[in-house]
């Protein structure tokens, strides 16, 4: 009874909001064309379900995502446990890293068309900067905010230096790299829409900004909605989960 | 770590930067418009200051991303106070701005197209929207995370609605209303550099686009490291010493 | 609360209201020096004028299209933009440019 209970008061803002999308746009205060009832647009998104063109766009969305992270995330661990064992150059790249993760993101489209052209290669490398950067930098803090005794305790027990980063600095790096990795996919996701809209033919913001074109309004708003449950589920399904996971399974007490 | 040492190591890693990059463009075998060295970049650099054409285009930007933040500060916070305000009312809003802020202002941008066409309204609904939402949801977290006592105590000392709101819950939220205002520009500066491009009228956005197209990649180069810096000057010298300010003097101990 | 503010944020808006201020001045002071004695009689004269405005370089795309908002522009000799039905708010909008280097009557 209770998990039922609990969904529908999650759902009952919702329903009030089609209810009031549905009024407004039956009362006729806007062109049709304009404003497509909740009706309209679900059948839109039937009908783009069913000759999968939704489910192509959706495929290429989360599957550049996916590689983006594949690529980014191991990469920028690795760098940013290397350049933290180093305390001066740390020091150095953290304003750096800083920097590039300001310019991350969308920024980068003219530079990646210049090199890659139009295409999945240009939106990839977009979110490959935006993930790699803040990723490289919260490694590189949470490996420097690990407190020191920890590593001396390890040495003097006889570790190595590997032990040292397996066992000590990337476990207590992890809940930076996590709260990094959820953050990044955020700041990514929002710039893999854009890029789309700019530079592919495929994706959830091709389909979108084509729909404009033609001025269907209707798939427009399928698209759009679609767009925010994908993030939704991922932040509640997969990345909140890890992240709380993490800072339970490795988070320190003492940590600032 | 000294100081010297600091500077020297900076020196050191720039220098090497600087010497590996126009290595890469003096030999690399592209086309020579895909790495123009820095110097191709430093001259862009006194060109488009020269022609008066950057400082159009950074005021441009500039302007639209503080009226966006200024429109936050004098709706969205007002706003998400009061509906933080009521238990009933808080949570019925939650996953109501938690959809609408997932999905950003960008995409948004075509419906918005279809609405008001190429324009400037359309740039600054889509950056607007951006903007407001991280602060509306922020600042209504913030009002009610202030724990009951506070506003208990208050009511036992004989303090009327007003002073409640005034003493306990506005400070009480603020912390997380620059926090808010902080992620919702950030989202924002990134959006409304994607609407120039999209849009393709005027802004810094609109410059590193078109710049692609005849090949000035140092341009495109400038342009970005303008950008960078401009998020940089606004995060370092405003918003983060406000948001750890809020902190120090509002921030409840459970933070 | 105000430690940090004073020393960071506040010292900064100061000193980019106070280049700001300058610069504003500057350009206010140096427009007047951009329009030849002859334009200056026009100006008094008729309430549209067809102006040649010179610049220090070529002008690109974005001089063009930002020139359009002041007039007719009905061609580009070099480096001079030609402008015409100017009117006499814009002429001097126009010379508050700091990378415009004249601006004749014709």
């Amino acid at each position: 009874m209770r998990p039922w209970l609990s969904t529908a008061r999650g759902a009952l803002p919702f329903v009030v909001l089609v209810a009031a999308w549905a009024a407004v746009s039956g009362a006729g205060v806007m062109p049709a064309m304009f404003l497509p009832g909740p009706g309209d647009v679900a059948r839109t998104g039937w009908e783009m379900a069913k000759d999968g063109s939704l489910w192509v766009n959706i495929g290429a969305s989360l599957g550049r995502v996916l590689l983006g992270v594949v690529i980014s995330v191991p990469m920028a661990v690795a760098a940013g446990i290397v350049v933290g064992l180093n305390r001066r150059l740390a020091s150095v790249l953290e304003p750096v890293a800083s920097f590039f993760n300001a310019l991350s993101g969308i920024a980068w489209l003219p530079l990646a068309i210049t090199w890659f052209g139009l295409g999945w290669a240009s939106v990839t490398f977009i979110l490959w900067n935006t993930i790699f950067f803040l990723v490289f930098f919260n490694t590189l803090v949470g490996v420097r905010t690990v407190p020191r005794i920890f590593e001396q305790a390890v040495r003097t027990l006889g570790g190595a230096r590997r032990h040292v980063i397996l066992q000590v600095l990337l476990p207590g790096a992890m809940p930076s790299i996590v709260t990094g990795l959820r953050m990044s996919i955020g700041f990514g996701w929002r710039a893999l829409i854009a890029a789309e809209m700019i530079a592919t033919t495929t994706g959830l913001g091709f389909l979108i900004f084509n729909a404009q074109n033609f001025h269907q309004t209707d798939a427009i708003l399928a698209g759009i909605i679609t767009i925010g449950i994908l993030w939704l589920l991922t932040d509640r399904l997969v990345l909140q989960p890890l992240e709380r996971w993490t800072i339970e399974r490795w988070g320190l007490v003492s940590s600032s | 770590m000294s100081r010297r040492e600091t500077a020297v190591t900076w020196v050191v890693l720039l220098a090497a930067f600087l010497a590996a990059w126009s290595l890469a463009s003096a030999t690399l075998p592209v086309p020579p418009y895909f790495l123009p060295p820095p110097t191709a970049v430093a001259a862009a650099f006194v060109d488009l200051v020269a022609k008066g054409i950057l400082p159009v285009y950074v005021m441009e930007s500039l302007g639209r991303i503080l009226l966006a933040a200024a429109v936050a500060l004098v709706i969205a916070v007002p706003l998400g106070l009061l509906l933080g305000m009521s238990r009933g009312v808080a949570d019925f809003m939650y996953p109501i701005l938690n959809f609408f802020q997932s999905v950003s202002g960008i995409a948004w941008l075509p419906l918005m197209l279809v609405w008001f066409g190429f324009g400037e309204k359309t740039i600054l609904i889509a950056v607007n929207y951006t903007v407001i939402f991280p602060v509306l949801f922020n600042a209504l977290l913030g009002v009610r995370s202030v724990p009951r006592i506070y506003v208990n105590a208050l009511r036992t000392l004989g303090g009327s609605r007003w002073r409640i709101v005034r003493d306990v819950m506005i400070p009480g939220a603020l912390p997380n209303i620059a926090t808010g205002m902080r992620l919702g520009l950030a989202y924002g500066w990134r959006a409304l550099i994607a609407a120039e491009m999209l849009v393709g009228a005027n802004g810094l956005g609109f410059m590193i686009f078109s710049a692609q197209s005849f090949h000035l990649t140092a341009r495109i180069m400038l342009g970005m490291a303008v950008i960078g810096a401009l998020w940089l000057l606004l995060d370092y010298f405003v918003l983060r010493p406000v948001e750890a300010a809020t902190i120090a003097r509002w921030g409840l101990v459970q933070r | 609360m105000l430690k940090i503010l004073r020393h960071r944020t506040v010292l900064f808006l100061l000193v980019a209201a106070v280049l700001w201020g300058s610069w504003q001045t500057y350009l206010a002071v140096s427009a007047p020096r951009r329009l030849d004695p002859a334009l200056k009689e026009a100006l008094a004269r008729q309430p549209l004028v067809n102006v040649a405005v010179t610049l220090g370089f070529a002008p690109e795309d974005f001089h063009i299209r930002l020139f359009q908002g002041y007039g007719v522009v009905s061609g580009v000799r070099g480096t001079t933009i030609l402008l015409n039905r100017v009117a006499r708010e814009d002429v001097r909008r126009i010379a508050r440019y700091y990378w415009v280097r004249s601006i004749a009557a014709r």
